[in-house]
């Protein structure tokens, strides 16, 4: 049995009252809930203040560059298919330097866990405006406001695969912790989007502005079902963020596609050697 | 024997499977080959052509006359027939296109035959490729053999409707023009050779160094190595992964071999281009990687199905700030196999990428490789994962190390006197540790101290130093220094080119010698200089317009050298062009 402080690194140089820290919090929970050790869960982190729980959290891991831990996470679970592997990014990281690597890692039905970070800011870079900002955000790299409309993060995960999409709050340390859990024992590719506030930077989307906004989904919910789904997806453009898992649904993983590691991860296999049987073919 | 067979035909009408099947045909009667492939960037409709030049000896290049040209069309002959000479063999069908001139002309019915057989007009080139096989002397079975091979799967009936069309070209030419027949392609004794590609070697070589995980994006003229991997992955077990873009294709290589798996990457100039901040995460976390890139003209898309090597300097510098990287440039079919190979284990051993630089000239032409040399080359072959510690695997007898380690600190990035650091298998049980893009501390975390920081950047600089006395090699020569008149310098694929030409200089009584580098990058200064300290006239030779191995054998090692002949109209360099501009 390990302990929180087992996965306990670095204190955290996040913000007094950054979303962060809940979700750090809730992450180690979950891993200690699920019965993992440092050992036994793989960790790649993005570029961000996300990021940056690097060395707080205890685990085999790679502090990645910007927007591309996906395809970190990828490699390493098609190398140990049977490890943990959960990606830790923030959004501008996630769904703007590395949008076109969510989309794929969806459609693909990895079995990795993907924790974004939501605060549709860029908090380390101080304050510009991230790709899930409502139109019209002021910011530093947009003074006038931002011309584009939010990206629709659990709307594009949805269509493009995803089986397993699910939105928290880290004004809700419980909630998280079992969402995360169930995140990671899905087999397949899932994704909690955190709604986090930033304290520094983003004065409109703060505690307040999402405790007003955010609603359990009722018990009676169908998580099953995608046409619901995608209704719930998009109440964001009224405003309203439904939490929980949205959608899940059990579907191969692309790892279980690949006869060449039914039986044996692909780091423990013994080295091919019939060389000649390849040769054959250039005589 | 010495001769040169080429077809040529519209794009889409199987010049480019004729032309192999052609070069397997020379290797199986016991003759070395050399292909070269002439194709754009089409699908259908452009003009393609595939040259095999054929001896009883090495050969290394092609050679400037055609002996034996198969027109499938009229452009081919507008095309090709400055290399032509009154002794020259011309196949056509006169029905296609008038031939006019002063050949041995060779006119055989493919619409008629095609017609009476009802055949496609695909099937115009085995026709072909059969009365070309008579003219020379091959003989007809091993075409019929190689038909069978193709068609194993189609069964019988397609087997044998192909055959006829091999037969009816093959007996055509051969009782009608009895005055003409040769025996260029009589059987020798076969030794067994193979007929292959560089990037064919590039594939089997990492097969061979037990690379698990290869992932590509398709870009000529790589991809044919993602094809083949992928083909093979049932039989060898490696995954292949054709990921969303090559940004996707190197990061995910660079967490598979984080968690322990031998890892590649195959790309063209462009598609490397996106991996490079990437290159720069491999150097900082010191995880193996190997990248393969087949080199094409640029900048931008340029010419795709061309060649050139243009670019050294750029996969020499690739990647922002500094870290050590190995950049590798093999000269020929062999060499592609004992690099790769080696690339492999150098990975491993330095944890830093190392880079194998083809071009599409080395990529696409088959060359003989004899089966024995490989045999015996696989047989020598030692994977050298270096400090990777897995307790699981421990081996001491293949160079593993089984390390104590005391607390759950592992220190991934320990300072050490050849700045190579342990690196225990991730996952094993009781430790943790992380590969950190930013700069670190020994056992990882992040730092911005300046002393941490000096520290680590000296560690990863002394790699170089450690690489440069244990696995860095001198160029090779060829010929005699002392006595050569004239010393070619050149790097990686040019090298069969350079060969062919120090004959024809032997020819006219010059002697030349060719240094040539296949350990491209880094350099060793104190080695390299004295092979220079000889008052010769040196030449340096390479496809591009810059001359870039001459700039940086010049950064690396202060030798410049000022005579350069250089050739980057997307062709490779042709011997005689040396010879004409020596």
């Amino acid at each position: 049995m390990s302990l929180i402080q087992d996965f306990t690194g670095y204190p955290p140089t996040w913000c007094p009252g950054c979303g962060n820290h809940g979700i750090g919090i809730a992450l180690k929970s979950a891993l200690v809930g699920l019965g993992l050790n440092p050992s036994t869960v793989f960790a790649v982190f993005g570029i961000g203040c996300s990021g940056n729980m690097n060395d707080f959290l205890n685990a085999y891991a790679i502090h990645a560059l910007h927007g591309r831990a996906i395809p970190n996470a990828i490699g390493i679970k098609i190398a140990n298919h049977q490890t943990k592997v959960i990606a830790i990014v923030g959004d501008g990281d996630c769904y703007g330097e590395g949008g076109n690597h969510f989309l794929h890692a969806c459609r693909g039905n990895h079995d990795i866990t993907v924790v974004v970070h939501d605060n549709s800011v860029y908090g380390l870079t101080t304050g510009q405006v991230a790709p899930t900002a409502r139109k019209g955000y002021k910011s530093k790299s947009t003074p006038a406001g931002i011309i584009e409309v939010p990206i629709n993060p659990l709307a594009l995960a949805l269509t493009q695969g995803a089986t397993f999409v699910a939105q928290v709050f880290a004004g809700n340390v419980s909630q998280m912790i079992e969402i995360i859990k169930l995140a990671i024992q899905h087999r397949g590719f899932s994704l909690v989007n955190v709604l986090q506030p930033c304290v520094s930077f983003n004065k409109i989307n703060n505690y307040q502005y999402y405790q007003k906004r955010v609603y359990f989904l009722a018990n009676e919910y169908q998580k099953n079902n995608f046409e619901l789904a995608m209704k719930k997806v998009v109440e964001v453009n009224k405003e309203k963020f439904p939490l929980g898992v949205i959608y899940q649904v059990e579907k191969p993983t692309f790892t279980d596609q690949l006869p060449q590691i039914k039986k044996e991860v692909l780091i423990e296999k013994d080295r091919f050697t019939d060389f000649s049987s390849l040769v054959k073919e250039f005589t | 024997m010495n001769f040169t067979w080429k077809i040529g035909g519209e794009a889409g009408f199987g010049i480019m499977t004729t032309g192999l099947v052609f070069s397997k045909i020379a290797s199986r009667s016991g003759f070395h080959i050399f292909d070269y492939v002439e194709y754009p960037s089409l699908i259908r409709g452009g003009h393609n052509a595939y040259e095999v030049h054929v001896a009883d000896f090495e050969v290394t290049h092609l050679k400037p006359i055609v002996d034996i040209l198969i027109c499938l069309n009229k452009e081919t002959f507008e095309k090709h027939s400055s290399n032509l000479n009154k002794d020259s063999f011309v196949i056509y069908d006169k029905k296609e296109f008038k031939l006019e001139g002063d050949y041995k002309k060779i006119d055989v019915p493919f619409k008629k035959i095609l017609a009476e057989l009802k055949g496609q007009g695909v099937m115009k080139n085995t026709i072909a490729l059969g009365a070309s096989l008579a003219i020379i002397g091959g003989e007809i079975n091993e075409l019929l053999k190689i038909i069978t091979e193709q068609f194993e799967k189609k069964g019988e009936e397609i087997i044998s409707f192909n055959k006829k069309f091999a037969e009816a070209g093959f007996n055509y030419a051969k009782s009608n023009y009895k005055k003409f027949l040769t025996n260029w392609l009589t059987k020798k004794n076969p030794k067994g050779s193979l007929v292959m590609t560089g990037n064919d070697a590039f594939s089997l070589g990492s097969i061979i160094a037990d690379c698990r995980l290869y992932c590509a994006y398709p870009m000529t003229p790589s991809s044919s190595v993602l094809s083949t991997l992928a083909a093979w992955q049932d039989k060898t077990g490696m995954v292949v992964r054709h990921a969303e873009d090559e940004i996707s294709v190197i990061n995910t290589a660079l967490g598979s071999s984080f968690a322990g798996a031998r890892s590649a990457v195959g790309t063209s100039g462009g598609g490397f281009a996106l991996m490079v901040e990437s290159i720069s995460l491999a150097g900082i976390t010191e995880t193996p990687i190997v990248i393969f890139i087949a080199q094409r003209p640029g900048p931008a898309t340029g010419m795709p199905t061309w060649t050139e090597q243009g670019d050294l300097l750029f996969a020499v510098h690739a990647g922002h700030g500094e870290f050590p990287k190995i950049v590798l440039a093999p000269g020929d079919v062999k060499e592609m196999i004992e690099l790769t190979t080696k690339a492999f284990n150098l990975a491993d051993i330095y944890q830093t990428p190392v880079i194998i630089l083809s071009d599409m000239l080395l990529s696409e032409s088959h060359r003989s490789l004899e089966k024995k040399w490989l045999d015996d080359f696989v047989k020598r072959y030692e994977i050298d994962r270096g400090k990777l510690i897995n307790n699981s695997k421990f081996n001491p007898a293949k160079g593993g190390t089984k390390l104590q380690i005391k607390s759950q600190n592992f220190l991934r990035y320990k300072i050490t006197n050849d700045g190579i650091s342990h690196r225990l298998m991730a996952g094993t049980p009781g430790y943790f540790y992380q590969a950190n893009s930013y700069e670190h501390l020994e056992d990882g975390h992040t730092t911005e101290e300046s002393k941490e920081r000096l520290k680590q950047v000296n560690k990863r600089n002394k790699k170089t130093i450690t690489y440069l006395t244990k696995h860095f090699q001198l160029p090779k020569t060829y010929g005699d220094i002392n006595q050569a008149e004239i010393i070619f310098v050149a790097w990686g694929s040019i090298k069969g080119s350079i060969l062919e030409t120090q004959k024809r200089l032997l020819e006219k009584g010059k002697k030349s010698a060719l240094i040539h580098f296949n350990h491209t990058y880094p350099l060793d200064k104190d080695k390299i200089i004295p092979l220079f300290k000889n008052g010769k006239r040196h030449i340096l030779v390479e496809n591009n317009s810059q001359g870039q191995f001459g700039k940086l054998l010049q950064q690396e090692t202060g030798i410049e050298i000022k005579e350069k002949i250089l050739n980057y109209d997307g062709r490779p360099i042709w011997p005689e062009e040396i010879v004409r501009k020596i």
